[in-house]
């Protein structure tokens, strides 16, 4: 039990990570506005790796224009302007004489953004003399850190950058399950009373034919869909007819009709394992066949049926990674993005199989509950027959 | 004319031929007791009567008619005349109160209230009043046989078919059951009961009638049929029994 605490409490905090550090996406399209100044300068350290050692020490170049509407640009620069960020304690700027028409000036940032904090944003105020006329100059920049080298930096940095994406996936996968399962589940529950259509010789010739013929198209159904790869189904239905126009509810339909087929093989199981008692006990009161379905048999075979119904929304949660395929950007598809930023699958895909470890053991114990809740009836007082 | 009339009635599962000619004829608020050896038919009987055997040919007529053609004369008869089984069949996915109102509500149309309010009323007389909220796995047997009975009752009958209501029960538990069906018997509701329990048959039927290789072997008034049986088949099996 404690086992399953600890494992259970370290999910939580892997979850809750990914959920609380979502990125502060409002500052960047500030900047984006920011760097709409006359004078544009960069940091050729943007989008570069940034490795442990040199976390507290980043340099960055800044390009700026010699000229200014023809004039030339003297630079004065003055320390006591530049206004620093929290994160950034100094900044220099030196110049270089390598490059024709534009002198580079160096600034060394101390302290820079982490692991933990992506984006360092800071300011620097510059006092510019063109022609003895002082303009002043302000800058807004950026500093983003880029992936470290080792698997547990890249991993916590993977989470953080990208947890947006992860929980879409996780969303989209956990929705594509679910409502694929319920609905699998309905159309199962036809299913399996169309495969359970006995003829009985109060049948006249036409009904005896109907329940035969709808008897034959539940058995087909059920060996096509059972017979076939999701995979297959779905490309098949996306690619070969664009179903519903997006991938998304094409691949919803795909999991329901492919989950249905499933189902309704254990609901038959379940309705053919209900003493047959039952039935007679509803039919000698006067009840009749749907009747005795719908409010004698069906509860009690959904009953039996729960736990192998509940297999088959864990078995979807880890089969929905096949519709990657046509396109749907569940977990997996979003995992496989991700390794493509940084070229760092190792990490991305561990981080994929936690959660769908995750997901998977944290509805196998919810199904648990459930189970041990319907089977709550005592067990008979006396033990007379 | 008889309640219950049925008609050269044969029934074969297979080869075994169960049935071979019934003719029997049950006036209303009769008590009737089939007794038998296994095999004799006595429950095929039952459940033809009740279709739930349909007859390879015969009729079961009911009040005159014959009743056992359509799916809805299969229904009227079968609500008007239930049974109740050896081994209970209570619907175990419902509490007691909602055994006892299901069928009511669904095949006679009582709105809820109404049909609760009878099936407490009902509950009374079979002495079960205190478990209308127990589900079928917490009663016992004798107790669950009490339910059934109960649950027959609720359709308003005009006859109540037993099969073999004791059979699956422990010794202790049979006097309760039949303690119910004996006050049954005082309000002139019509009765048909397959049993193996001989002193009962006696005291409460108005005929017996004893089947034998899927024939009314003989049929006679208990005290008759008893005292001075006049077939030699009949002497075997209630010496037999004694």
């Amino acid at each position: 039990m404690r086992q399953h605490l600890l494992k259970i409490i370290l999910f939580i905090i892997m979850f809750g990570i990914i959920v609380t550090l979502i990125p502060n996406n409002d500052a960047f399209a500030n900047d984006q506005e920011d760097q709409q100044l006359d004078i544009v300068f960069y940091s050729s350290y943007n989008y570069q790796t940034l490795s442990q050692d040199k976390l507290n020490n980043i340099n960055l170049d800044f390009y700026l224009p010699v000229y200014y509407e023809n004039n030339k640009i003297t630079y004065h620069i003055d320390s006591s302007y530049l206004a620093l960020n929290d994160t950034i304690e100094t900044i220099s700027l030196r110049t270089n004489d390598g490059y024709e028409n534009m002198d580079v000036y160096h600034v060394e940032i101390v302290k820079s953004p982490s692991i933990w904090k992506q984006k360092a944003d800071f300011e620097i105020t510059l006092n510019v003399t063109v022609d003895n006329l002082d303009i002043e100059q302000q800058y807004l920049g950026q500093v983003i850190s880029s992936i470290p080298d080792d698997f547990l930096g890249g991993t916590i940095y993977t989470i953080i950058k990208y947890s947006q994406m992860f929980l879409d996936g996780s969303l989209k996968t956990l929705g594509l399950a679910l409502t694929g399962t319920i609905a699998g589940f309905f159309l199962a529950l036809i299913l399996a009373s169309m495969r359970l259509l006995n003829t009985t010789n109060q049948d006249n010739k036409y009904s005896a034919l109907l329940k035969k013929g709808l008897n034959k198209i539940a058995g087909l159904y059920i060996t096509v869909f059972r017979g076939t790869p999701m995979i297959v189904q779905a490309s098949f239905f996306w690619y070969g007819f664009g179903l519903f126009g997006n991938p998304f509810y094409c691949g919803l339909f795909v999991v329901s009709i492919n989950t249905a087929a499933y189902i309704a093989e254990i609901i038959r199981g379940g309705i053919q394992s209900i003493d047959k008692g039952q039935t007679e006990a509803a039919y000698a009161l006067g009840m009749n066949h749907i009747q005795t379905m719908i409010y004698v048999i069906i509860p009690q075979a959904i009953k039996n049926a729960f736990p192998a119904i509940g297999n088959e929304f864990i078995v979807n949660i880890k089969d929905t990674a096949v519709l990657s395929v046509i396109g749907i950007f569940e977990l997996f598809n979003q995992g496989r993005k991700i390794t493509g930023m940084h070229y760092r699958q190792l990490e991305v895909y561990f981080i994929v199989a936690i959660i769908y470890l995750f997901l998977t053991y944290s509805v196998s114990t919810i199904l648990k509950k459930v189970e041990i809740r319907m089977d709550l009836l005592p067990l008979e007082i006396t033990s007379s027959n | 004319m008889s309640l219950i009339e049925i008609k050269n009635l044969y029934k074969s599962f297979g080869q075994e031929q169960v049935l071979k000619g019934i003719n029997l004829a049950i006036d209303k608020g009769e008590i009737v007791s089939i007794i038998g050896s296994s095999g004799s038919g006595k429950s095929t009987l039952l459940r033809c009567i009740n279709q739930l055997e349909r007859q390879d040919s015969g009729s079961i007529l009911y009040q005159g008619t014959d009743h056992s053609q359509t799916k809805n004369q299969i229904q009227l008869l079968r609500q008007k005349i239930p049974m109740v089984f050896q081994a209970f069949h209570l619907f175990e996915n419902k509490n007691v109160l909602n055994n006892l109102i299901l069928a009511p509500m669904k095949v006679l149309k009582l709105d809820k209230e109404y049909a609760v309010q009878k099936a407490m009323e009902t509950l009374k007389k079979v002495n079960m009043d205190a478990f209308a909220h127990k589900y079928p796995k917490q009663l016992s047997g004798g107790q669950k046989q009490r339910i059934a009975i109960a649950r027959a009752l609720m359709m308003d009958p005009d006859a109540i078919l037993f099969d073999e209501p004791t059979s699956a029960l422990d010794p202790e538990m049979i006097g309760e059951v039949l303690t119910v069906i004996k006050d049954l018997a005082k309000t002139n509701i019509t009765m048909i009961i397959v049993t193996h329990e001989m002193n009962f048959a006696k005291e409460i039927s108005d005929r017996i009638i004893f089947m034998h290789q899927g024939v009314v072997y003989e049929e006679n008034t208990p005290i008759a049929f008893f005292n001075h049986p006049k077939k030699e088949r009949t002497r075997e099996f209630l010496n037999l029994v004694k």
